[in-house]
């Protein structure tokens, strides 16, 4: 477990830079992120996905399979890739505060 | 993302193939296995290729591989494959190098065989050595067993084929299910819950949909975002610590092996079967495994003994019934051994045929 300082947040994280306590999430959390994402500026679409993620989570529990973020935000999966390169599931969820996905990935 | 290249797949398979085998793709007559670990393929026109199988650890080295490598230059002019079961073949256009490579594998100490009616490489997993929900070791095991067989392996002794697989939980990767002999590694203790951690490591609707007897329910104290696990309803999977890190199920004292019987993927006489449970337990016992080395081999030597030429083990028990089975590999038949899994009716004897 290590513990992440930016722009006076402090964050801490698993091995692979996924929050370990949920709570800590914030918008400087996806400012962090976004570098080791390969993500220059966040644009609307960007945002549109990490709300979608976040509300989903609240109201469900799990974050939504990717046919339904699909659906919802209207984007294909090759969209969702140009603008989360490492995908909706390392990329976006990590970046929404998600819990990281689990299973034989 | 600059300079990235993607999905360009694997390189095609031909670039590999050795001339001999390019020429008279599809165009082959028959085979004959002139020696345990030596395949000899001859084509329409009479060109002939041979295929010396040796043995693999599976997960080995670059410096071992490149040995491999070095071998294949000298005798195959660089051409080899490696098979389904992760032995290794090195294909022999050059009748006249036949002998020397034999000679080679011989001094370097690398077995040939697997061919024919022998035990092959064992088809195993991770283990301990890189996965996160193994009850087993699969490496370790792996060779002790092996070590114990090495007799069959360049042999063709056995009635038939004898397939032994090897997986170290229930998620069974691998051919454990279909194999004649399967080891496979087990809990025997239920999930310890971390309350504190769940709910940021897990999502708790798929961690209780991911429990196969529903034992998993939302904490009943709505305050505290977690689950509890119904005891008395778990029988140890450890499908939900796969879902969610914060339900180690892993016990080094209680959890052990498994060992099943009876199945085969071929269609060949009879239609494939899967494996059924044999011996429902046996300790986890590094570094050689004394107690499941045994017990495997009761079953190869009683099976070898009693099984008709070209009967696979589970066509030898379905020709005896499954209670001579229990009796002449001396296992004891326990509650165990008596499915309770939902079509579990299907198991159960519905007749009044049955041998004493
Ligand atoms: S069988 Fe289980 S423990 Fe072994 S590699 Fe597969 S998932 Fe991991
Ligand atoms: S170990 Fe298996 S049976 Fe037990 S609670 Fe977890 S998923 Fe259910």
């Amino acid at each position: 477990m290590a513990t992440v300082e930016f722009k006076g947040k402090t964050f801490t994280v698993d091995e692979d830079g996924f929050l370990e306590n949920l709570d800590q999430w914030n918008t400087e959390w996806v400012d962090y992120v976004k570098d080791s994402e390969g993500i220059a500026e966040l644009n609307d679409e960007h945002w549109k996905v990490i709300n979608m993620l976040q509300d989903y989570y609240k109201k469900n529990g799990i974050a939504p399979m990717v046919r339904i973020l699909s659906k919802v935000t209207g984007f294909k999966l090759k969209h969702i890739y140009e603008l989360f390169p490492s995908g909706p599931g390392k990329g976006a969820c990590k970046m929404a505060g998600l819990a990281k996905p689990t299973g034989c990935v | 993302m600059a300079e990235r290249i993607t999905d360009i797949g694997p390189p095609h398979f031909e670039k590999f193939l050795p001339p001999v085998i390019k020429e008279n793709y599809g165009k082959w007559k028959y085979h004959e296995i002139p020696e345990p670990g030596v395949l000899r393929h001859v084509a329409e026109n009479g060109a002939e290729i041979y295929s010396v199988r040796v043995a693999s650890p599976r997960i080995m080295s670059t410096l071992q591989a490149r040995d491999l490598c070095d071998i294949a230059d000298k005798y195959c002019s660089g051409y080899l494959r490696f098979t389904s079961r992760h032995n290794f073949e090195f294909l022999v256009s050059d009748k006249s190098k036949l002998e020397p490579l034999k000679a080679e594998l011989a001094k370097r100490g690398i077995p040939k065989g697997g061919t024919g009616h022998s035990i092959t490489n064992i088809v195993h997993t991770q283990g301990w050595i890189h996965c996160h929900t193994p009850a087993i070791d699969a490496s370790g095991v792996v060779k002790s067993v092996m070590d114990d067989l090495f007799g069959y392996f360049g042999s063709h002794k056995l009635p038939a084929q004898l397939r032994i697989s090897l997986a170290c939980c229930l998620n069974m990767c691998g051919a454990v299910h279909c194999s004649d002999i399967a080891i496979l590694g087990i809990h025997r203790t239920p999930p310890k819950v971390n309350h504190e951690r769940l709910r940021h490591l897990c999502e708790i609707p798929t961690t209780i949909a991911a429990c196969p007897t529903g034992a998993i329910r939302p904490h009943p104290d709505k305050s505290i975002k977690s689950v509890v696990v119904n005891e008395e309803r778990c029988m140890y999977c450890g499908n939900c610590y796969t879902m969610c890190p914060a339900l180690p199920v892993f016990d080094s004292v209680k959890g052990g092996v498994a060992l099943l019987v009876g199945g085969k993927v071929s269609n060949a006489k009879t239609p494939p079967m899967f494996s059924r449970l044999a011996v429902p337990y046996l300790p986890n016992n590094p570094p050689r495994w004394p107690e499941v080395v045994q017990a495997v081999r009761k079953i190869v030597t009683k099976y070898a003994e009693g099984a008709n030429k070209w009967e696979r083990v589970g066509e030898w028990v379905t020709r005896i019934g499954w209670e001579k089975f229990f009796e002449v590999c001396e296992i004891p038949f326990t509650f165990q051994h008596i499915d309770d899994y939902r079509w579990a009716y299907d198991t159960y004897r519905t007749s009044m045929h049955f041998k004493f």
